[in-house]
């Protein structure tokens, strides 16, 4: 573990951003429906 | 740390350029379609009871994701060409809890969070204190305590990495605590709801009490989801309010050990603890915050609650497979037994104080 390169943004980071760009996709009616 | 299928290696997942993006694909493909492979078993179990006129037992999807991938990773194993990606599922996972902020008007969370707040306060100190003794009967070393005083009190894998950093501690420390909290989480998958339906527990103490007592995040919110789905949701907030803690007693042990000459010292306090604050916290608290000023529509709002379910659907696929009993079982008895009379007081522990606020605030 030591020996592998620390990402400059973190997994957290990338997971909020993400969830923030669906959550805008959806909001803005780009993405309409995603069925369960 | 051992080069296993059964720890994260997400620091391999992360890296971020283009020919780790591809490596990424076949394993976020066979999680991918192990999950759904999960969530067609439920569906069909359903639809045959309802054909035949048959009482089935309505198995989560959840479970069937874990188990298929367990069975993957116990029997044949995961092939190295999909282990980048299997490991992307703690991505999903805090992807998914973000999305879930949707789900919580931020009252709730703030109502809810608080009482949570409170529990989680009294849980870790019980658990600090609780396993650091359990951990010096058993002669463990110092350091190793430590770690699985954090693993179990605060948030598993991450506060047990978090720490690792800050103290200075041995990687074959490290190793034995992530160990032997994941080896315990995966028991909880199938204990927890078990003892939830004995006791009769509504779905809102269940979550509460997983979000508590189990340590680390995929597991809490798996073996929440599979009580329920409204389980689930409450097991995240829980375990949220502890993620958001894990900054405060690293520093605490940083700042230990330092004083013992056995670590760096903590030059910049402000700095250190926002670099271990998990950000998707934040993220979940953001989403909240617009579905509470009506910044979505309801449906939208449905929207984003099943993208949530299907990034969790990920998480929980990856859960199964990264969890290899043979190699958890290489890192020893001790670290594990400790863990083990740990895990269990601290259930039992956390259980007592959920009843108690069901009683005195009628969750």
């Amino acid at each position: 573990m030591s020996t592998s390169v620390k990402p400059r943004i973190s997994i957290d980071t990338w997971a909020v951003l993400l969830s923030l760009v669906l959550a805008l996709l959806v909001r803005f009616g780009i993405l309409k429906t995603v069925p369960w | 740390m051992a080069s296993s299928a059964a720890l994260p290696q997400t620091h391999t997942a992360a890296r971020s350029n283009g020919a780790g993006f591809f490596r990424l694909i076949p394993g976020v493909l066979l999680l991918i379609a192990v999950g759904y492979a999960g969530k067609f078993i439920e569906q069909f179990i359903a639809h045959y009871g309802k054909a035949h006129h048959l009482v089935l037992p309505n198995i989560e999807y959840v479970l069937w994701a874990i188990v298929i991938g367990l069975v993957i990773a116990n029997t044949v194993g995961v092939p190295e060409i999909f282990r980048p990606g299997v490991a992307t599922y703690e991505f999903w996972l805090k992807a998914g809890i973000v999305l879930l902020g949707a789900r919580f008007i931020l009252g709730d969370i703030l109502r809810l969070g608080g009482i949570s707040l409170i529990l989680v306060f009294i849980e870790l100190a019980l658990a600090l204190t609780f396993m650091t003794y359990l951990g010096r009967g058993f002669k463990l070393p110092p350091k190793l305590i430590t770690l699985l005083a954090v693993g179990s009190s605060v948030c598993g894998v991450s506060a047990i990495i978090a720490t690792q950093g800050a103290i200075d501690a041995d990687e074959e420390d490290s190793s034995y605590a992530i160990a032997a909290i994941l080896a315990l989480g995966a028991i909880s998958l199938f204990v927890f709801p078990l003892v939830g339906h004995a006791l009769h527990l509504s779905d809102h103490a269940y979550g509460l009490w997983t979000g508590l007592a189990v340590d680390n995040t995929a597991e809490a919110t798996a073996a929440g989801a599979i009580y329920s789905d409204a389980a689930g949701k409450f097991a995240v907030l829980a375990k949220t309010c502890r993620n958001a803690l894990i900054g405060f007693v690293v520093l605490g042990y940083a700042i230990y050990w330092a004083s013992k000459g056995q670590a760096a010292e903590v030059t910049n306090k402000g700095a250190f603890l926002w670099k271990k604050f998990p950000k998707f916290v934040l993220g979940f608290l953001l989403i909240s915050l617009l579905a509470t000023i009506g910044f979505f529509t309801k449906p939208q709002l449905g929207t984003l609650g099943n993208l949530s379910r299907w990034a969790f659907l990920l998480t929980f696929a990856g859960v199964g497979l990264r969890t290899s009993f043979r190699e958890l079982g290489k890192q020893g008895v001790r670290p594990f037994i400790v863990g083990a009379v740990g895990e269990v007081a601290i259930a039992l522990i956390t259980l007592g104080l959920v009843v108690g606020a069901d009683r005195l605030f009628h969750l």
